[in-house]
């Protein structure tokens, strides 16, 4: 049997004769600003002369980075990057932009031309070149565009007589990437510096085989060398079956062709998306905006510059126009010292989320979206930081909501235009928890949980329910993996729960999926166990900040240590806590004993586990729409008896239904006393009401005198200082010149 | 071996084969020489062994023999069937109460976000319209229950071992249930434990306690363990193997019980076999009979396995082209290449299935251009209307075959049904030709060429994305639409041999009746190999293998001997399923032989491993450094079957009879009209050799054998293209 590798590696070292990549990207930019086509490419010469040679071209490219993830993930470690969408293979230009990719989380592909472009930018392939096979790592932000170093890439150069011709590349999320803060996230970082391992394009490997020191980097310089060297032969397994059959493309269709179709399939796929667009959208502006809070005060008197709370704001605008459309994120808030700061790479990562969803799942998918989604991140705002060591760690736990009012922007317009089917609430309220241990015989590991980030409820319709669990806008494949193979990579930790958390959505007329929960359970830890989580939508407002159409938005994500505890007792009697509810309510029946119980809805410091300790998360909410009380009692009561909402006191608030149960114990809906009830609750709402004029001025005088907490001050002052904000701030509230929300 | 198991040749020499697909019923009647005959009936699902008995006597008939005359010389009987299935899609099987462990009693709604199996990478990009599978148990029938085993770590023997116990199973809970269950209505109790595939002992536990409670209220239900329907990693999709089994397995066997029952009354003497999806053929009382929920595809695998066996071709891609779909499939070694999560009908199974991948591209496919004048094939599917040439409204690859004269209007099914080549040639004018600006005989060969292309692709993929050489791959390609296209799919390609068969039309039943009666049989370990083992711990884990095979090979025989085999007749392959320290991922490895006994058994173990890991990987991605894992112990059991014979014929001189000379017509190939002579498939002899532009009709199918090429017939009258 031959071996996929024996394919002899030419030595085709760049030469001076072929265009460097600094040319190649100059030119790849010059040519498409000029004329508004990609690579200049105004005409389809290959397709429309012969499409059928053209989709046979593609089918084979396409053919070739599916079959790249589909056989390498299994050489995987990590439950994220085989059985979930943590990784991704892709196949791009010389200049980096995406031809093709796998499933898995595929917005990185938005990424890929920030490192080719710091490559040509520092003459990578002139010093001292770049020869096919070659490996480079990659985790930066600043110069690879990554969103967070847990995120980790591999780049193999594809070079044809002499010639970088693309790129195969290959992700994935670590487990454990070397951070003072155990994990894949490292929250509580400042700078860059406390980021764990952060590889700006390197090369670390020759002819598709990684150097030997570079198994040393993993070994000494994170805690879970084994699953990462794996996962990194992983991303390797994969770009050499796609450096393969790049080459037999070039050998069957000519390099000739393939230059000249790898420009066509881009532009056509442009195209495609912007028809969509038009297709699917309402002019006009769509806003939306979020708030992360990052509560550090207290927790980092090492280095006091960063010792303060910040309030984040996510704010984005998104306009269609002739070209597709613009999402304008000024007026966000500046960068600051912690995790939570993002790239212009590591933004595009979060807003093509959305975009690929709505508008490229009928086309390639190419860099295509990148052209047809304009994008304007602020110098100085946290999607664009003038500092260039900032921490990027935690990005997603801010970026996802960016996705969100992006997505639901589109969400809106789908609604305006009448294709109802593409309308519900968007959400993207994902958990994780992360750590480290060390056993009783000494052997230390590094650990992530990433089953909440594999799959959430998906928000209301605009004419139905949401759905639990079928929702993971960073992959599109919900896979929340299996508890046993998550259990098998922490040693001390064991499910006494993995399930939908009751009543854990946002209400309207018609209700998000349930979100989930977990109870973990602290067995013999040996000497040391701790762990941090690093949400997004944790400590929010909310996770967008926006319901739909009078809707509840998903409730945020939290987190309960419950440590020493009398779980002995609950093990005899058979009813060990399967859930964060059903926690809290033990506790409070006395049933369940805790030394200390801290429900955690900011980010926690690394909380240390012992014996019989507990820890349970609750993520993946997601919103509603329309009024509650809109909804049709019928259905409240059939959640009250799927226990899906089973606090009646709370949903005959909620949504003005009377019932009451049965000899059965279901519940039974009084129609008369229903009708009664919403119509006054109904009155009562008008009653609390202010006409919008006066509520108008009782907030403007608030305005005026600054009556906000210090965080809130903070970030409207940094909203404040871009100037579009800044011009809409004074419009609405008809501010004087000279007001000034700075500090004085 | 007992009368059940005759051989063709002791007197009952005739095997019978049964496709009971959704819409007929085939039967394949082979004869001793290997050749078949067909017999049809319509599906009744209602009624199956009408069906039965309909499709055998029409099978009969053809030559000249009553259905109970076949049945009494009849030395095997298959029955393959897509019942199960069914039973899944519409939702009819039985009602399921479940026991889980406490804290997942959701899971069943959850079933791990899966929402998107089967959909293509656009489907699965427009993530708004994924949906959950409609579950196959009423989540108000789950019933959580406190228990917990441990299930060991990956790092090693670090913490607690495997199987450690944490919770005991509360048994007032299982008492609690299972009444509950029973007030309920329910009529199959199933139970799903964490890591019960590492020890089995709490479901166990609480089966007995739930079997007690059923005797003690009078009631007969069956209780069934995850543990015992596939014990393997991955609750997922251990749940819904064990629901499969619960759902529709126990529902489906009592139908396919009731056709045994009506082959017995024909005088049938042995017991009624159905095909297992991983291969290999198993009577109607197999404990896991989920097992055989996909068996069409199955039978190709097998056939060509067979064929392969008798050819000596240890490599074989199987290429399928039907109605909707090519199916290619791989024979490495002369195994069937396995795959161990099956994604059937929106679940993912912990089952053993025979690797297999399908394009959407088969003769009835709908052929279309959409407005940005892109070009579709399929995935819709004309079915049995064939095209616009018959009674369908939308173009589909066989009017554009019949178009271009690749297929005879006039000899369809051999001339019973009528072809409207002129209702075909304006279809495709109006679908594609004109949309894409093309002459209409230019349009047909572009389509012709899409889909040769996407077969060929995948062919190309299945091999290469294994790591495989096509130069080390014989194509085997069969169905009724196989031959027609194989000049298309297999271009460019460079096998070993291109082969198929006379019968290719009918080869998936053939191949059920090729099946071997094979039971395959797993058992978990976490059982580690690092490196720098001394030789008295490499003896022990020697032995510990050893030991696990000796326990699967006792159970096997206790098996098979309830089924009715001789206990001493059973033969055993063996394998493990091994990693590296530190991956996910098992892969299963196939042993020369079942010795164990210490550090050179073991070695050669690692060194099977290692050949198997670098067919399919780099050698950057091997990791011995790590040490190595074995996370389970895998054993096929075999008995002997009756096999059909592969005739062998005396060679004729190359140039055929003028008996097999049918006459000639033209056919648009290659971008130009050329005369391809025509030849009679019965009349074409061992040893003949038809020289290209030919077609080979045969009332089932066409061979398209281009200019340039020949189509050889060997003493087999297997047919080698050149």
């Amino acid at each position: 049997m031959a071996v996929i590798s024996e394919r002899v590696i030419p030595t085709a070292k760049t030469t001076t004769q072929a265009p460097t990549l600094r040319q190649m990207v100059s030119e790849r930019d010059r040519l498409t600003r000029e004329t508004g086509h990609y690579c200049g490419v105004t005409d389809l010469s290959l397709r429309d002369a012969d499409p059928i040679r053209y989709e046979r071209f593609y089918n084979k490219l396409h053919a070739a980075v599916l079959a790249a993830r589909e056989s390498a993930r299994f050489v995987a470690a990590s439950p994220g990057s085989r059985e979930m969408g943590e990784c991704l293979w892709g196949i791009t230009t010389p200049e980096g932009d995406t031809l093709a990719v796998s499933m898995g989380f595929l917005s990185h592909t938005a990424i890929f031309p920030v490192a080719i472009r710091y490559m040509a930018d520092n003459d990578y392939d002139v010093n001292d070149g770049i020869e096919d096979g070659d490996v480079y790592a990659v985790s930066d932000g600043k110069t690879g565009g990554v969103p967070h170093p847990g995120d980790f890439y591999s780049f193999t150069s594809i070079c044809h007589e002499g010639e970088v011709v693309g790129w195969a590349v290959g992700i994935n999320h670590l487990m454990e990437n070397g951070a003072p803060v155990a994990g894949s996230w490292a929250t509580f970082s400042v700078d860059t510096f406390m980021d764990g391992l952060v590889c700006p394009p390197m090369r670390t490997g020759r002819k598709l085989r990684q150097e030997s020191w570079w198994k040393a980097i993993w070994e000494r310089r994170t805690r879970a060398s084994t699953m990462n060297i794996l996962d990194d032969k992983m991303r390797l397994a994969g770009c050499a079956m796609i450096n393969d059959a790049a080459h037999q493309l070039l050998a069957e269709f000519g390099a000739d062709y393939y230059k000249r179709a790898i420009r066509e399939v881009i532009e056509e796929s442009r195209r495609m998306i912007v028809d969509n667009m038009r297709a699917l959208m309402v002019p006009g502006t769509y806003n939306g905006c979020a708030f992360r809070l990052v509560k550090y005060e207290g927790l980092q008197n090492v280095w006091s510059h960063a010792n303060k709370n910040t309030l984040i704001h996510v704010r984005a605008s998104v306009e269609p126009n002739e070209n597709g459309l613009m999402l304008d994120t000024e007026g966000s808030s500046r960068w600051g010292y912690h995790s939570y700061n993002a790239t212009p790479g590591g933004a595009d990562a979060a807003v093509f989320l959305g975009m690929i969803n709505s508008f490229a799942h009928n086309t390639k998918v190419t860099a295509g979206i990148e052209l047809a989604v304009q994008r304007h991140y602020a110098p100085g705002s946290i999607y664009n930081p003038d500092y260039e060591f900032t921490s990027n760690a935690n990005l997603w736990a801010q970026t996802v909501a960016l996705n969100s009012i992006g997505f639901n922007a589109v969400s809106r317009a789908t609604f305006s235009r009448g294709y109802l089917e593409e309308a519900f609430t968007v959400d993207g309220n994902w958990g994780a928890f992360q750590g480290a241990g060390t056993t009783a015989d000494g052997t230390s590991y590094g650990f992530t949980n990433f089953e909440w980030l594999g799959g959430t409820g998906r928000g209301a319709w605009c004419y139905k329910d949401g759905e639990p669990l079928v929702w993971a806008a960073w992959s599109q494949i919900a896979t929340i993996g299996d508890a046993e193979e998550f259990e098998a990579c922490v040693p001390p930790l064991f499910y006494l729960g993995r399930k939908l958390l009751p009543g854990y959505f946002g209400y309207g007329k018609y209700r998000g999926g349930p979100g989930n929960s977990a109870v973990h359970w602290c067995v013999e830890p040996g000497k040391h166990v701790a762990l941090t989580r690093p949400n997004g939508g944790l400590s929010c407002t909310t996770s967008v900040g926006l319901g739909m159409s009078g809707g509840y938005p998903g409730p945020g994500s939290f987190m309960i240590s419950a440590r020493g505890t009398n779980l002995p007792d609950l093990i005899a009697e058979g009813e060990t806590p399967r859930d964060a509810r059903e926690l809290l309510a033990q506790v409070d029946s006395g049933q369940l004993r805790v030394e200390n119980l801290e429900i955690w809805k900011t980010d926690c410091p690394e909380l240390a586990l012992h014996d019989h300790d507990l820890f349970v998360d609750a993520a993946g909410s997601s919103g509603g729409w329309g009024d509650p009380l809109d909804r049709n009692p019928g259905l409240v009561i059939k959640d009250l008896n799927d226990g899906v909402a089973p606090d009646y006191d709370f949903v005959s608030r909620m949504h003005g239904v009377v019932a009451a149960q049965n000899p059965a114990g279901e519940w039974v809906l009084d129609v008369g006393a229903t009708t009664e009830k919403r119509a006054a609750l109904r009155k009562a709402r008008l009653d609390d009401s202010l006409p919008a004029a006066e509520w108008w001025q009782q907030e403007r005088a608030k305005v005026l005198a600054k009556q906000v907490v210090p965080e809130v001050h903070e970030m409207y002052s940094q909203s404040l200082s871009f100037a579009k904000f800044d011009g809409e701030f004074r419009r609405f509230w008809q501010l004087p010149t000279d007001f000034s929300f700075s500090k004085e | 071996m007992s009368d059940k198991s005759a051989t063709a040749t002791d007197g009952r020499q005739f095997i019978l084969a049964f496709d009971a697909g959704g819409t007929m019923t085939d039967a394949i009647l082979v004869k001793p020489d290997g050749s078949f005959t067909v017999g049809k009936s319509i599906s009744r699902r209602e009624d199956e062994p009408r069906s039965y008995r309909e499709s055998v006597t029409d099978a009969a008939s053809n030559l000249g023999l009553t259905a109970e005359e076949v049945h009494a010389r009849c030395g095997a009987d298959i029955y393959c069937g897509t019942g199960m299935l069914n039973t899944v899609l519409t939702g009819n099987g039985r009602k399921v109460g479940l026991m889980v462990t406490r804290g997942f009693e959701d899971i069943t709604v959850m079933e791990g976000g899966l929402s998107y199996l089967g959909q293509s990478q656009n489907e699965t990009l427009h993530q708004q319209l994924h949906r959950h599978t409609r579950p196959l148990v009423d989540p108000k029938n789950v019933f959580g229950i406190s228990e917990r085993l441990g299930g060991g770590c990956y790092q090693g023997n670090i913490h607690l071992p495997p199987g450690a116990a944490l919770i005991p199973v509360n048994e007032k809970q299982v008492v609690k249930a299972v009444n509950a269950m029973v007030d309920r209505g329910c009529e199959v109790i199933g139970i799903l434990f964490l890591f019960s595939f590492v020890d089995a002992r709490h479901e166990h536990q609480a089966k007995a306690i739930a079997e007690r409670v059923l005797r003690e209220r009078g009631v007969s239900l069956p209780v069934v363990c995850s543990a015992d329907v596939a014990p393997v990693s991955k609750e997922n999709n251990r749940l819904k193997s064990l629901l499969f089994q619960c759902f529709a397995a126990e529902l489906v066997r009592d139908s396919l019980m009731s056709v045994e029952t009506q082959a017995k009354a024909y005088g049938y003497q042995g017991r009624l076999l159905t095909l297992l999806s991983y291969g290999g053929a198993v009577n109607m009382e197999y404990e896991r009979l989920y097992e055989t929920m996909i068996s069409g595809p199955i039978g190709g695998l097998i056939g060509a396995q067979f064929i392969g066996e008798k050819l000596g071709i240890p490599n074989i891609v199987t290429a399928d082209m039907g109605g909707t779909s090519f199916d290619v499939g791989l024979i490495v070694e002369n195994r069937l290449a396995i795959t161990k999560s099956a994604d059937i009908a929106g679940h993912r199974l912990a089952l053993q299935m025979v690797e297999l991948d399908s394009v959407g591209s088969g003769a009835g496919s709908v052929v279309w251009v959409d407005e940005y004048k892109r070009l579709h094939v399929g995935p819709d599917s004309a079915g049995a209307k064939v095209g616009v040439c018959l009674n369908f409204d939308r173009l589909t690859v066989t009017d554009i075959n019949v178009v271009m004269g690749y297929v005879d209007p006039d000899y369809f099914l051999g001339g019973q049904v009528k072809l409207d080549r002129d209702k075909a040639m304006a279809a495709l004018e109006e679908a594609v030709a004109k949309p894409l600006g093309l002459n209409v005989y230019e349009a047909g060969a572009g389509v012709l060429d899409i889909v040769n292309t996407q077969m060929n692709d995948l062919l190309r993929t299945m091999i290469a994305a294994k790591g495989y050489d096509t130069h080390d791959f014989t194509l085997l390609y069969y169905g009724g639409a196989g031959p027609v296209h194989m000049y298309g799919y297999a271009e460019g390609i460079e096998f070993a041999d291109v082969i198929t068969l006379p019968w290719a039309a009918g080869f998936s039943a053939f191949g059920a009746a090729c099946a071997e009666y094979m039971h395959r049989y797993s058992r978990g370990l976490r059982t580690l190999i690092p490196n720098g083992l001394g030789e008295a711990e490499q003896t022990s884990i020697a032995q510990q293998i050893r030991s696990a095979w000796e326990g699967l090979e006792a159970d096997a025989r206790m098996e098979m001997q309830h089924e009715g085999v001789d206990p001493d007749k059973v033969t055993f392959r063996y394998g493990v399923a091994a990693r590296y320290i530190g991956q996910l991922e098992s892969f299963d490895t196939s042993l020369d032989s079942g010795e164990m006994n210490g550090p050179a058994d073991l070695q050669r173990l690692i060194d099977a491993f290692e050949a198997m890991y670098t067919k399919v990987y780099p050698d950057g991605a091997r990791f011995p450094d790590a040490g190595y894992s074995l996370t389970a112990v895998h054993l096929e059991a075999i008995a002997p079957k009756p096999q059909p014979v592969l005739a062998e014929h005396p060679l004729s001189p190359p140039e055929p009879d003028a008996t097999a000379f049918v006459g000639s017509r033209e056919v648009y190939h290659a971008g130009q009209w050329t005369t391809f002579n025509v030849y009679e498939m019965a009349n074409l002899k061992a040893g003949n050799v038809v020289q290209g532009p030919a077609i080979i009709r045969d009332p089932m199918t066409t061979v398209v054998v281009p200019p340039g090429r020949t189509m050889s017939f060997d003493k087999y009258r297997v047919l080698h293209y050149k």
